[in-house]
């Protein structure tokens, strides 16, 4: 029989529908099938659907009825297996799960088939060890002419192209019965198993790690090399960066403190190209791949500091080997990868993990804890920046102090009455005092560089920021005070002592905090209130901006509000309602603005959108300044809240019970609680990775949540 | 009564599928294509996606076609979630085969929050898994010796949140 004569005999075959077998080919092995058919079905009704007869010798479950046919199929093997094989077999293209014909050089036929069926991508299955020595020891507990037989038409399947594959698979499923069919159907979940992020281009595969949580995309660094080379990757950990540093990821809960905010800015654009490039099919995609898998496989630190070009050199021929048998046009082109190598620090993987650690210190509270003793009176306020601490004190001095060492470098001494409030930056320390003063100092010499008197009370609460200071007084009153063109003006409506100020100079406006109960913001413009925050029924002691990237969402909260209206369920008849929580999260400059009245309607910024303030009720509270609502309450402190420090991360506080606590500001949960001071927690300062507390004890405490 | 416009789109497998242009405007491709040629009538081939992935690729649109278009994707990193919504959840459910032609169709189509929610599929299969179970979900082999595989436990012990 000609080969012609198969393919004709199989197109019949497949295309009529035989109640029963109506073949009238010469080869007695078609009668044998059919004989073989009616007793697997057992006479039933069913019709075959098909009336091929080589798919029904792979029902191994009926040998008895099986042995019928064995004797005469190998004779029709002979005859019309071996043509069909030949024919077919210089064409095959090794689609998915060929079990047969991989050692032929497919790489020659590759440029025929689209990526997707490129016989050395790895989406290409690979037989499971296991599950094929099953099937193995099961074929050897048959007769040698029924693994004959078997053997047949597993060898025609794997020959025929993907056409009479797919119609050869309808023929043999249409006879399944359930029981089978369940079989088939349990078996093909295990069996389509694609590797999807080495299969898929890289682009895609980084955007799937983007979206994994931190211990996920670790885990997904084990995986192999190839998912290590990816899920290590500065693309994806950038990424990471950008979403967790100095803002709570609302994903995960986590947030990372503050590093170079510019820097991640910076790499942003380096960064996106980065992730393109790996996309590019270079001329010669196998030398950058094994560049890609050398630099995987060599640690960051030398792969961030080496060539490329040595590491190649490294490399063992083994492995160069195994990495071109793999190959793909995927990975970045080398010249690219160069350049990327030199300008970049560290990898961000590694500052990410730093960052990590502190975070995890934090949420368990692990931490050392620095205690700073030489003022000889209560120390009322404290600031620190990098390894400098400055303290005020009740004393009338201030002390500056190295933070590493614990040293106490330079006492400052000058004013007449207990020191009150100071700030400092590079180049000057301004205090306030009880002794109605403020002064100037150059704190790294000590040196008293001015004094000023324009208070008919203490100076209780001070803050700059560029060229406008704002003192606080126990006159009732705020002083502006402008360094650029010498001007001062006082804001009067506080009924009481005001004990806090913040300047916030892109909006020029500044709040006060006051033993009136309330807080107010003032436009610098117009000198005059504009909003007044009650609801505090003890005096007010602090009032901290949150920073503007501070994100708080509505229906975190508890209490009323008139956001309701905000969908986070998708709706398919009102697509705007799908961007209006989109539109509430972006600060929109003009109209946010203008509720602050007439004197923000054009490009003037707005104040910030919240504050937290803390009071002698025992609560912290935290507000939104558009609406002037008070959007949550935080309970927990026994008696009069002092200090108050807050980020995007965290709010600290510090009481009259001597304790300090921690506070999440988005659900209002108090997360940890520190003792130690012996009296009343008067003041404090908080950083990335540690706080300061500075009581009437005498004595500051720091604890540092460094690893 | 206006009919809606209408596209032909050709498989690669060499069937044509009649589809709404306003769905079949949710790939960036198709909808550049016709905004630089015009509108000839003739088919629409889409080579590399075949019968079945297009048909489900359609569906999905037909779905979304009233979606808000996408806003580029810095907004990503703001919103970074895995969340996927319940109809998306439902047309995911597709086996391992199926899910991989319908990322790279949506790959190739531009189509961006079907490309999304596919990405967010696959990472879901990986999230909370070990590394001996995500290669059990895709079929990888380890190609780490015992002790890379050791050094690189000891390297990515920090995430563990403990």
């Amino acid at each position: 029989m000609s080969s012609d004569d198969l393919s004709i005999r199989r197109k019949s075959d497949f295309s009529e529908i035989h109640p029963t077998g109506t073949h009238s080919l010469e080869e007695g092995a078609m009668d044998a099938s059919q004989v073989s058919f009616k007793s697997l079905f057992g006479g039933t009704s069913e019709p075959p659907e098909d009336g091929d007869a080589e798919p029904d010798s792979t029902h191994r479950h009926q040998p008895h009825s099986f042995r019928n046919v064995t004797a005469t199929s190998a004779r029709f093997a002979d005859e019309s297996v071996a043509p069909f094989l030949a024919k077919h077999i210089p064409e095959q293209y090794a689609p998915l799960g060929s079990r047969t014909g991989k050692p032929v050089d497919l790489s020659i036929a590759n440029s025929k088939f689209c990526y997707r069926h490129r016989p050395d991508i790895k989406c290409r299955r690979q037989a499971d060890e296991p599950s094929m020595d099953k099937l193995q020891r099961e074929l050897e507990t048959l007769p040698q002419s029924d693994q004959q037989g078997i053997a047949h038409v597993w060898s025609l399947f794997s020959a025929a192209p993907a056409k009479h594959r797919k119609l050869i698979l309808q023929g043999i499923m249409s006879q399944c019965c359930f029981p089978q069919l369940s079989f088939v159907s349990a078996t093909v979940r295990e069996l389509i198993r694609i590797d999807f992020v080495t299969a898929l281009p890289p682009e895609i595969s980084f955007k799937i790690l983007c979206y994994l949580d931190t211990t996920s995309l670790c885990k997904a660094a084990q995986v192999s090399r190839r998912w290590r080379a990816l899920a290590d990757d500065d693309v994806v950990w950038h990424r990471m960066c950008e979403q967790h540093i100095h803002r709570k990821c609302k994903k995960c809960g986590w947030g990372l403190p503050l590093l170079e905010r510019k820097r991640l800015r910076e790499a942003k654009r380096e960064i996106e190209l980065r992730a393109t490039t790996w996309d590019i099919s270079g001329s010669s995609p196998g030398l950058t791949y094994v560049e890609d898998e050398q630099s995987a496989a060599t640690p960051t630190a030398e792969r961030s500091s080496s060539s490329a070009k040595r590491k190649s050199e490294d490399s063992s021929d083994e492995e160069t080997a195994i990495v071109k048998r793999q190959c793909s046009s995927l990975g970045p082109s080398s010249e690219k990868d160069d350049d990327y190598f030199k300008k970049r620090f560290r990898p961000w993987k590694e500052v990410y993990k730093d960052r990590f650690k502190v975070g995890t210190n934090w949420k368990y509270g692990r931490c050392s804890v620095k205690v700073f003793k030489g003022h000889t009176n209560g120390i009322m306020c404290l600031q620190f920046e990098d390894n400098i601490l400055a303290t005020g004190s009740y004393d009338a001095t201030i002390k500056i102090w190295d933070t590493e060492t614990g040293e106490d470098l330079r006492t400052l001494h000058g004013h007449q009455a207990g020191i009150r409030c100071l700030q400092f930056d590079d180049t000057k320390l301004i205090s306030g005092s009880m002794d109605r003063s403020i002064k100037v100092w150059n704190w790294r010499t000590g040196e008293c560089i001015s004094t000023y008197t324009g208070h008919r009370g203490g100076v209780i609460g001070l803050h700059f920021d560029a060229t406008i200071l704002a003192s606080a007084s126990v006159d009732k009153t705020v002083k502006i005070w402008n360094f650029e063109d010498k001007s001062t003006c006082l804001l009067r409506g506080h009924t009481d002592w005001v004990n806090a100020v913040k300047v916030d100079t892109a909006s020029r406006t500044v709040f006060s905090a006051s033993d009136d109960c309330t807080v107010r913001l003032w436009d610098l413009d117009t000198k005059t209130c504009i909003r007044t925050f009650q609801g505090h029924v003890g005096q007010v002691q602090q009032v901290i901006p949150l920073p503007r990237e501070f994100e708080f969402e509505d229906h975190d909260l508890e209490c009323d509000n008139d956001n309701d209206n905000v969908s986070t369920v998708s709706d398919d008849s009102d697509p705007a309602s799908l961007q209006t929580p989109v539109r509430l999260q972006t600060n929109d400059p003009p109209s946010q603005s203008a509720l602050f009245g007439p004197g923000f309607e054009n490009d003037r910024p707005a104040p910030p959108r919240y504050i937290v303030t803390s009071a002698l009720d025992s609560t912290i509270r935290l507000w939104e300044t558009t609406t002037g609502r008070c959007l949550r309450t935080f309970f927990g402190h026994l008696e009069g809240v002092w200090a108050l420090a807050a980020d995007n991360l965290r709010i600290v506080s510090g009481a009259e019970d001597r304790m300090v606590k921690i506070w999440d500001p988005r659900t209002g949960r108090c997360e940890r609680t520190f003792t130690g001071h012996s009296g009343p927690v008067t003041c404090m300062g908080l950083g990335d990775s540690r706080f300061a507390t500075g009581s009437e004890d005498c004595e500051v405490r720091m604890y540092s949540f460094q690893s | 009564m206006a009919a809606t416009p209408t596209l032909i789109l050709t498989s690669s497998d060499g069937v044509d599928i009649t589809v709404d242009r306003d769905v079949a405007e949710r790939s960036l491709l198709i909808k550049n294509m016709l905004e630089d040629l015009g509108e000839t009538g003739e088919a629409i081939p889409i080579p590399n996606v075949n019968e079945a992935v297009l048909k489900k690729v359609i569906e999905w649109c037909t779905h979304h076609k009233s979606d808000p278009p996408s806003t580029g994707d810095d907004d990503d990193s703001r919103r970074k979630t895995t969340d996927i919504d319940e109809w998306d959840q439902k047309f995911m459910q597709v086996d391992q085969e199926m899910l991989f032609e319908i990322i790279l169709a949506a790959n190739y189509l531009d189509i961006k929050g079907l490309l999304d929610v596919g990405c967010k599929t696959v990472a879901n299969m990986i999230k909370g898994k070990s590394p001996e179970e995500i290669r059990k979900t895709f079929n990888i082999q380890n190609d780490f010796t015992p002790e890379e595989e050791d050094q690189i436990r000891r390297e990515n012990e920090w995430a563990e949140d403990r």
